[in-house]
């Protein structure tokens, strides 16, 4: 028996004949990237519908506990109140990887299995760190950085700096995909051990993978909903303490 | 149907996520952040004009109860004026009356002195037109003959009052 691994399907291609940049393609990633906004967007104005400031509902509470709970994250972390305008960001960076993490349940294809997405929050995250060094420091202050302790390091340096949206992107890809991968090994397996089983009855009966059901939601507790919500928290939490770290220079 | 590559970066697919993610970032701003806030902030506001409030009613039930405090120890003097001044009214009543009736007493022990005076001057009197006109009889019987009324009279009459001079 094959197991088959494919990237995200493409529904539409435009051909743009912009170099580099290639053809625009509307694929799986984006598609299902939308639901998630769309999901999110959805449940911030459910919870927050018919807010009252005293004597307050189940669903205003989950709101309110929600954005303290985000304040409480990047305050707690960084030890001030100065990156308090990060904290939508680092609540929309933590939210859509969840919920993009978690998709996956219902069947769609995670936007995070996907390295363009994650390419895509490391080089923001990227860049916020490096232009909190840069302020920090100033350009000089910036570039000297790279000499420090001594000017020998400076290519190990600038490679340490370039590892780090590298080594985010990919932790993050890789724990999705490596998901991915071993829910499709372990469905493929129980098939085949569940035939291997079952033809002793009968030759029909052994087309049904009966071992598909269950076991594999059990070892899902893992590979989704534990591995979806930690990656999440690691990159969130990376992400506020370079940044925290970059304006102390 | 087509697929892409397992591990790819697709560009357009890389800046379409960067959008996405700022789109998502303003969507939380704006559906769950501000709302939010906004209660949290009013929730503060409300507090603070409470404790504000009880703070004004504590002070304004403090100077009440100072000025309460006040009337009563007004109240309290006044009272006790008022008890020392029906005191001394009373006092100088009592004084007057006693004052009065040793007045009185006396101007009735005057009286009742005066009268016994008078009384005593008339039956004094009264005694020596008695005597002298039973000494005229007894006289008269004495001697069996009239004598001058008008000598004896006289001549007794200087008898008693030498003997009330003299008694």
């Amino acid at each position: 028996m094959n197991i088959e691994i494919n990237g995200a399907k493409i529904f539409a291609r435009f051909h743009t004949g912009i170099p580099v940049l290639g053809d625009f393609t509307i694929n799986e990633t984006l598609v299902v990237s939308w639901i998630v906004m769309a999901v999110l967007t959805l449940l911030c104005i459910y919870l927050t519908r018919n807010m009252q400031v005293t004597n307050i509902s189940k669903r205003q509470a989950i709101a309110e506990m929600l954005v303290e709970t985000a304040n409480n994250f990047v305050r707690n972390n960084t030890g001030t109140r100065k990156f308090d305008r990060l904290i939508p960001f680092v609540a929309a960076l933590f939210a859509t990887s969840v919920i993009s993490n978690l998709i996956s349940l219902t069947g769609l294809r995670s936007p995070t299995a996907d390295l363009s997405t994650e390419a895509a929050w490391a080089i923001v995250v990227f860049i916020m760190i490096t232009t909190e060094k840069i302020k920090a420091g100033g350009i000089l202050g910036y570039m000297k950085g790279f000499t420090q302790p001594i000017p020998v390091m400076t290519p190990f340096n600038i490679l340490s700096e370039l590892a780090t949206p590298v080594s985010m992107a990919c932790r993050h890809f890789g724990n999705i995909l490596s998901g991915i991968v071993i829910n499709g090994l372990i469905y493929a397996s129980l098939a085949v051990a569940s035939s291997a089983i079952l033809i002793h009855i009968n030759a029909t009966l052994a087309q049904i993978p009966v071992l598909d059901v269950g076991i594999p939601a059990i070892l899902s507790v893992y590979f989704d909903w534990f591995t979806g919500v930690m990656q999440a928290f690691i990159f969130s939490m990376l992400t506020i303490m370079y940044i925290a770290n970059a304006s102390e220079g | 149907m087509e697929t892409q590559a397992l591990v790819t970066i697709i560009p357009w697919t890389f800046i379409a996520q960067i959008l996405n993610l700022f789109i998502q970032m303003y969507l939380i701003k704006r559906f769950l952040f501000k709302p939010v806030n906004d209660i949290l902030a009013k929730r503060q506001a409300l507090t603070d004009k409470e404790i504000n409030e009880a703070k004004e009613a504590k002070a304004d039930a403090d100077k009440i109860r100072e000025e309460y405090e006040g009337h009563m120890q007004g109240a309290k003097a006044e009272a006790a004026q008022i008890i020392s001044d029906a005191k001394k009214d009373a006092q100088a009543a009592a004084d007057k009356m006693i004052k009065d009736a040793e007045n009185e007493a006396h101007d009735i022990k005057v009286k009742a002195a005066a009268d016994i005076e008078q009384e005593k001057k008339k039956a004094v009197n009264e005694a020596k037109d008695e005597i002298s006109s039973l000494a005229l009889d007894i006289a008269g019987k004495v001697v069996e003959k009239e004598i001058n009324e008008e000598d004896h009279r006289k001549l007794i009459n200087d008898f008693i009052s030498k003997v009330g001079e003299a008694s």
